[in-house]
């Protein structure tokens, strides 16, 4: 299983670099995520209230939220969060959410 | 990242995972129930089977491309998977094919049941070999057909893969990710599980997105309307993850005084058969648009950009579901070419001054011969249009096609191949490649993002978007 190292840290990951346990995930993997993956250096609140919705709503229901429930849930545009996460909800968001891959054409 | 590869061959050794099929099995899905969703049996007589199969499914053109091939190694020179890994055989098209071939030699041609050491055949002995044939023909192949387009005697190895892939899904011998997608596309309808609520709530939303854009409450996202110039279909991925181009292509249908509607069910036009080899799950997908297009008496079935679908919906879904083809098919490429070539909408290329070049997805134009629609369009609304090379039906696929985006596992390969079409990108200086293929996004994202390119992938209905001139309040609109 491949992983990514920062910062002494070494966490598991699959080959489209999702984590490989989503029950692994903690405020800190998700940081250690953004950097690897998103190139993103800091998550600012705005990042925080999306990955936390999507962490909410993959624990209870076991499913990726639809980018329509990210958008009501945290009152951003769909601009937006494509600006706060560049690979976008289900590459970005969800990835850093430390979901798993979503099946199908993405 | 460590390797599951070892040797000098690079098909990759992935174990079969069944973790989701064992799930469906104890959720007794009715799909897997009812028997369409076949799943692995470890005790079962699988060899037997595969080779009952591959006898009993054997057709005309198949047979050509088992049987024609002169091993004379021009597929190699066309394939990415061997352009990238020059020194490995494993990695050329007719290596690929000929681990069908040997076992079609062995088993049914004359030839081979005789003297099987000289046509070099063989056979598959047990599921372990089955195993390796699901690596190497959903592992080390993203079925793009440029060996097929540059084969002199007509093989098609693009065919025989997908032929094997079928083969191997009857026997539950799949990649998860290809079970997990069939499975969703068998259960719901549509390849990413949305449901009707979170399908009509998405399309209010852009509903109301392009009203306040346009400042126009007019404007409609119609769903079931009947007697439609158009039956818009989509991909599922539009509705779950980006929206955007339903915005896009409503806003322009508003501006060009279409007539249209999506259809309530029957709306998704990928199709997940086309990769998986199944054509029992691409008959039904294929079935379900047609069969809305007549229920509700639309004069044209349109496809949003979206390479497999494409394929599926406007060529093979019509032989996969014995449908007779009783009202025309396109791109949505085609409906935004007749609305320029109609005047219906004006556009301003100074809009899209930046670079633009095109990547022709496999299965739209080589699988599609849909080639110069799109280049006509792009060169209206942009003004900076550049062509890659190769292009049209020789460009190089976005390496995530035949279902590979959904296969993790292969992947490292895959970003390994994808060097081919990485410098094939740099060369053209663009900052913006545009595809028609939702796949293609993906994977040239991808690829975009191991290489480091300095490049954005946009679709066509975004650049014509962005081009679009309203026009003034009070007129048309």
């Amino acid at each position: 299983m491949p992983f990514i190292e920062i910062e002494g840290r070494r966490i598991e990951i699959n080959e489209e670099g999702f984590l490989a346990r989503p029950e692994e995930w903690t405020e800190e993997t998700a940081r250690l995520l953004a950097k690897a993956e998103e190139g993103l250096d800091d998550l600012t609140e705005s990042h925080w209230a999306v990955v936390k919705f999507i962490r909410d709503y993959y624990l209870e229901k076991n499913l990726a939220p639809m980018v329509r429930k990210m958008c009501q849930a945290t009152g951003f545009t769909l601009t937006q969060i494509y600006d706060l996460f560049p690979s976008g909800p289900a590459k970005g968001a969800c990835k850093v959410a430390g979901l798993p891959k979503p099946d199908g054409c993405v | 990242m460590k390797s599951r590869r070892s040797g000098s061959s690079g098909v990759v050794r992935s174990p079969l995972e069944t973790g989701s099929q064992s799930q469906a099995k104890r959720d007794a899905l009715p799909s897997v129930a009812g028997g369409r969703l076949q799943t692995y049996d470890p005790a079962g007589d699988n060899v037997r089977r595969f080779l009952e199969l591959l006898a009993g499914r054997l057709t005309r053109p198949l047979t050509v491309s088992l049987t024609a091939c002169v091993h004379c190694g021009l597929c190699a020179e066309s394939c990415h998977y061997f352009l990238a890994r020059p020194d490995d055989p494993t990695m050329t098209p007719v290596w690929k094919a000929d681990q069908i071939r040997k076992v079609f030699k062995r088993h049914i041609d004359w030839t081979g049941r005789i003297l099987p050491w000289w046509v070099k055949a063989g056979s598959v002995h047990d599921d372990e070999d089955l195993n390796r044939l699901k690596n190497i023909v959903f592992g080390s192949c993203s079925a793009c057909r440029r060996c097929t387009y540059n084969c002199p005697m007509g093989v098609d190895t693009g065919l025989l893969v997908r032929f094997t892939r079928g083969l191997l899904t009857e026997l539950g011998v799949v990649p998860e990710g290809v079970f997990n997608v069939s499975r969703d596309q068998w259960e719901t309808g549509n390849q990413m599980a949305v449901s009707e609520q979170d399908y009509l709530e998405t399309l209010e939303w852009m509903r109301d997105e392009v009203r306040a854009e346009l400042g126009d409450d007019k404007v409609d996202i119609p769903i079931d309307r009947p007697d439609c110039d158009i039956l818009y279909t989509i991909n599922p991925r539009e509705i779950k993850f980006d929206p955007r181009p339903i915005a896009q292509a409503a806003k322009i249908f508003h501006v060009a005084g279409e007539s249209w509607t999506l259809p309530r069910w029957g709306w998704d036009q990928t199709n997940f058969g086309l990769f998986s080899g199944d054509d029992r799950l691409g008959a039904w997908v294929a079935r379900n648009v047609y069969e809305a297009a007549e229920r509700l008496r639309a004069k044209r079935i349109v496809i949003s950009e979206c390479g497999h679908g494409y394929r599926s919906t406007r060529w093979e879904g019509y032989t996969w579901a014995g449908f007779d083809q009783r009202v025309p098919t396109e791109s949505v490429v085609v409906t935004l070419k007749r609305h320029l070539d109609q005047g219906r909408i004006s556009v301003d290329p100074s809009r899209n001054a930046e670079g633009v070049t095109f990547h022709d997805s496999c299965n739209i134009a080589r699988s599609g011969d849909l080639v110069e629609e799109p280049r006509d369009v792009l060169r209206r609304v942009c003004s900076d249009f550049r062509e890659m090379t190769p292009n049209r039906r020789e460009n190089y696929c976005c390496t995530g096609g035949g279902g590979l985006l959904s296969m993790a596992e292969y992947r490292p390969l895959r970003l390994e191949v994808a060097k081919i079409k990485a410098e094939q990108l740099r060369a053209t200086g663009a900052k913006y490649v545009c595809t028609m293929c939702h796949n293609c996004i993906d994977g040239l994202n991808d690829v975009i993002k191991h290489y480091k390119l300095p490049m954005k992938v946009v679709q066509v209905l975004e650049l014509v978007s962005k081009a679009l001139v309203l026009p003034e309040k009070g007129g048309r609109g």
